[in-house]
């Protein structure tokens, strides 16, 4: 999919980023989850990957423009070269295989300076490399740290009570890093009471069980309705947009694929732009449930879950209701980017 | 009834084609209706002496297939050379027909030239093979490789593959389709494929040697000959017919193998939690596709460029071809 500028093109206007501070210990994964996350790098792909020497800035644009600052392990508040206050959030990895005592410290002063900074900034902590554990190890491990960190915090003051601290178990090797990434994203997007009042109401129209709205080529997803998410059913949809995105350049034909983008034949009716879509049918009977894709703006995708029986009955209907939605969803993108531009 | 041999380090292989190919199961049912009698042997020392001692009559007769995985960077290549060396030998005096496959395994392992390496032990391993005709692929369980290998085997061993084609081709017309592929059910290994669309000349091309067979020995003889003495750059190239026809779209040369790969894995995500993949549809920027059950035993993928088919087509399309592929496969297997 096009248009996710990723440092290389540099954007038309002056756009207000919303800045992400990714910070931890050397080799803690900081890199690793960048470029899981933004460069479709696979994750044994990590393997190779060289220490940050200093600061990288990485661009990505989905319903809001963002900038990570990928920082090497050695980073302070002083050699960061910018006010803390600069970031909406500051994502903080500790290995979880590693020793927690320097990591937790270093994380504290920076927490600390951000607090008092901005008190609305988010702070957020990803225990990595929690696959390496068996599952109850894991969560005993997690909840030591939480604690540990919790503790701390009090010992210097009894102010950081109320510092709202999320913590997050990921790693790289299974869909728990998009998880906890979209989590972190959702408190960065203004609109977001917008798009899930929409989805709400597109579930709801379209007698769906279940609709995310994804950012097609990170994976994460930047909204969903008020029903709650099972992580099951959030891997397949992350699953199904992988498989999606890796078949399209397998069939692409370098004569005939140019084309289908192109209008039709200007005797037609005049066809409107073409939006990609796919369904997964699961289970043979109508039964069963399927999983619907449709692109509603070039980053975006809607994901929904609904009977087999409903979407075979009702396929007008739900297309309607797309429609619909997608025309909400890019009123939505436009005020935010006239807002951030400076255009409006 | 034939049977394939299954050697050394093979389940990782397994592990990969589904549970039907299992290490304790012995039969599988390939096709529905061919049974494939399965021996996966397991590498160590003590069981390899067996297999070339006391079992030797047992295992080696009727041996349809012998695939025999190396390691590419093995601790004792001389003492693994030497297992396949008898195990050669029992193969040419039980079943002396059988075609032999030999997967360099581990490919990802293997630190610069690629290539090189391969072709290196693709040599020693034909010098070690002395007469007998084989056919040698590098693979590795983390790319599509391996699924490039076993559609290359599978169809040594499936019956009617060009009567196939030719009717898939039939039916990709009728579809207005520019490919219709055909994937075995459980393994979605590629069966047969639509010939492409050529203007032209009547004739394939010589790389499409082995679409020309018309009984699988016949074939499989070809293309394993053929291995041997030509250069060893045709040995890793093109091998299901139709990978690369003379049109001008240019299709990826490696989307079969991807293909196999990609629904394997979204199969294993819908199985994770708790659901079966049953069919898929999409409308992409490049191409517009279905992808749905075809008989008891395959599936089809139907790929068009032509911006006007709709999928609610191609699905009635299927949908009244089932009854003809169904009684194809039943005479094929049958035979
Ligand atoms: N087991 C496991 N290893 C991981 C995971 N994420 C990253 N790694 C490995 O951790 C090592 C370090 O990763 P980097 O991403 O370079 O770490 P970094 O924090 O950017 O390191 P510096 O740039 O030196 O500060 C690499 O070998 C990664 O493969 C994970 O989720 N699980
Ligand atoms: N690097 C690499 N490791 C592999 C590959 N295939 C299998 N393995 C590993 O090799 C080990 C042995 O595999 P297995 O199939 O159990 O061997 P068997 O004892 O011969 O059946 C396992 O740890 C696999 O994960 C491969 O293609 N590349
Ligand atoms: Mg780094």
């Amino acid at each position: 999919m096009a248009s996710s500028s990723n440092g290389t093109k540099s954007p038309p206007t002056q756009v207000q980023r919303t800045k992400v501070l990714l910070l931890g210990q050397r080799r803690s994964g900081k890199t690793s989850i960048q470029q899981v996350l933004f460069n479709d790098v696979p994750p044994k792909q990590t393997f190779y990957l060289e220490p940050t020497a200093r600061i990288v800035k990485h661009v990505y644009d989905t319903v809001i423009p963002l900038e990570i600052w990928d920082c090497p392990g050695t980073t302070t508040i002083d050699t960061l070269g910018a006010p803390l206050a600069e970031f909406s959030s500051i994502i903080f990895v500790i290995d979880i295989q590693d020793s927690y005592q320097q990591p937790v410290a270093r994380m504290l002063d920076f927490f600390i300076a951000a607090y008092q900074e901005s008190p609305d900034i988010s702070l957020e902590v990803f225990v990595h490399k929690a696959e390496a554990f068996t599952e109850d190890y894991k969560l005993e491990n997690f909840r030591h740290i939480q604690q540990r960190v919790i503790d701390e915090l009090l010992d210097i003051s009894s102010d950081y009570e109320q510092m709202p601290l999320n913590f997050y178990l990921t790693s790289v090797y299974d869909h728990s890093t998009h998880e906890a990434f979209s989590r972190v994203l959702h408190k960065l997007i203004d609109s977001l009471p917008y798009l899930e009042d929409m989805l709400n109401v597109f579930c709801a129209n379209s007698q769906a069980s279940k609709a995310f709205l994804f950012d097609v080529k990170s994976r994460l997803y930047v909204a969903t309705d008020a029903s709650p998410v099972d992580a099951g059913t959030h891997n397949l949809c992350c699953d199904y947009l992988k498989t999606l995105n890796a078949f399209g350049p397998l069939y692409k034909s370098s004569s005939a694929s140019p084309l289908r983008l192109t209008a039709s034949s200007p005797s037609s009716p005049p066809k409107p732009t073409f939006y990609p879509s796919a369904a997964v049918t699961l289970a043979p009977s109508t039964q069963g449930t399927t999983l619907t894709y449709h692109l509603i703006t070039p980053q975006l995708a809607l994901l929904t879950l609904m009977q087999t029986a409903v979407f075979e009955d009702r396929r007008g209907l739900l297309e309607y209701n797309v429609v619909f939605f997608r025309e909400g969803v890019q009123e939505i993108s436009q005020v935010e980017t006239d807002a951030r531009t400076g255009t409006s | 009834m034939r049977s394939l041999i299954f050697s050394n380090n093979p389940a990782s292989l397994t592990s990969r084609l589904g549970a039907t190919i299992d290490v304790e199961q012995n039969h599988v049912r390939f096709l529905g209706d061919l049974i494939l009698n399965l021996w996966d042997c397991g590498g160590q020392d003590s069981f390899m002496d067996s297999y070339l001692s006391t079992q030797r009559s047992t295992i080696f007769q009727h041996v349809g297939v012998l695939i025999y995985v190396f390691e590419v960077e093995s601790r004792d290549m001389s003492k693994d050379l030497s297992y396949y060396r008898d195990c050669i030998d029992s193969l040419r005096k039980f079943s002396p027909t059988a075609n032999v496959f030999l997967l360099v395994h581990k490919m990802d392992l293997v630190a610069g030239d690629k290539g090189a390496q391969l072709e290196k032990k693709r040599r020693e391993l034909q010098h070690e093979s002395g007469e007998v005709g084989v056919t040698v692929f590098g693979t590795s369980i983390y790319d599509e490789s391996l699924y490039k290998a076993w559609s290359r085997i599978v169809h040594t061993i499936i019956p009617n593959a060009t009567i196939l084609s030719k009717h898939l081709t039939t039916f990709a017309e009728a579809c207005s389709a520019t490919e219709v592929i055909l994937f075995e059910r459980t393994t979605f290994l590629v069966i047969a494929t639509s010939n492409p669309v050529q203007a032209e000349s009547p004739f394939p091309p010589p790389r499409a040697i082995t679409s020309g067979s018309s009984t699988p020995t016949a074939s499989t003889a070809l293309a394993t000959s053929n291995g041997i003495s030509s250069p060893p750059s045709s040995l890793s190239g093109t091998v299901i017919p139709g990978a690369e026809g003379g049109d001008a779209h240019k299709l990826n040369a490696t989307r079969y193998e991807r293909t196999s790969e990609l629904v394997k894995a979204l199969k294993h995500s819908c199985s994770r939690v708790r659901e079966e993949f049953y069919a898929l549809e999409m409308e992409l920027p490049e191409f517009t596709a279905v992808l749905d059950e075809m008989t008891k035993n395959t599936y089809v993928l139907i790929i068009v460029h032509d911006p006007t088919i709709e999928t609610a087509a191609l699905k009635i399309n299927i949908r009244l071809a089932r009854q003809k592929f169904e009684e194809l496969q039943s005479d094929s297997v049958g035979s």
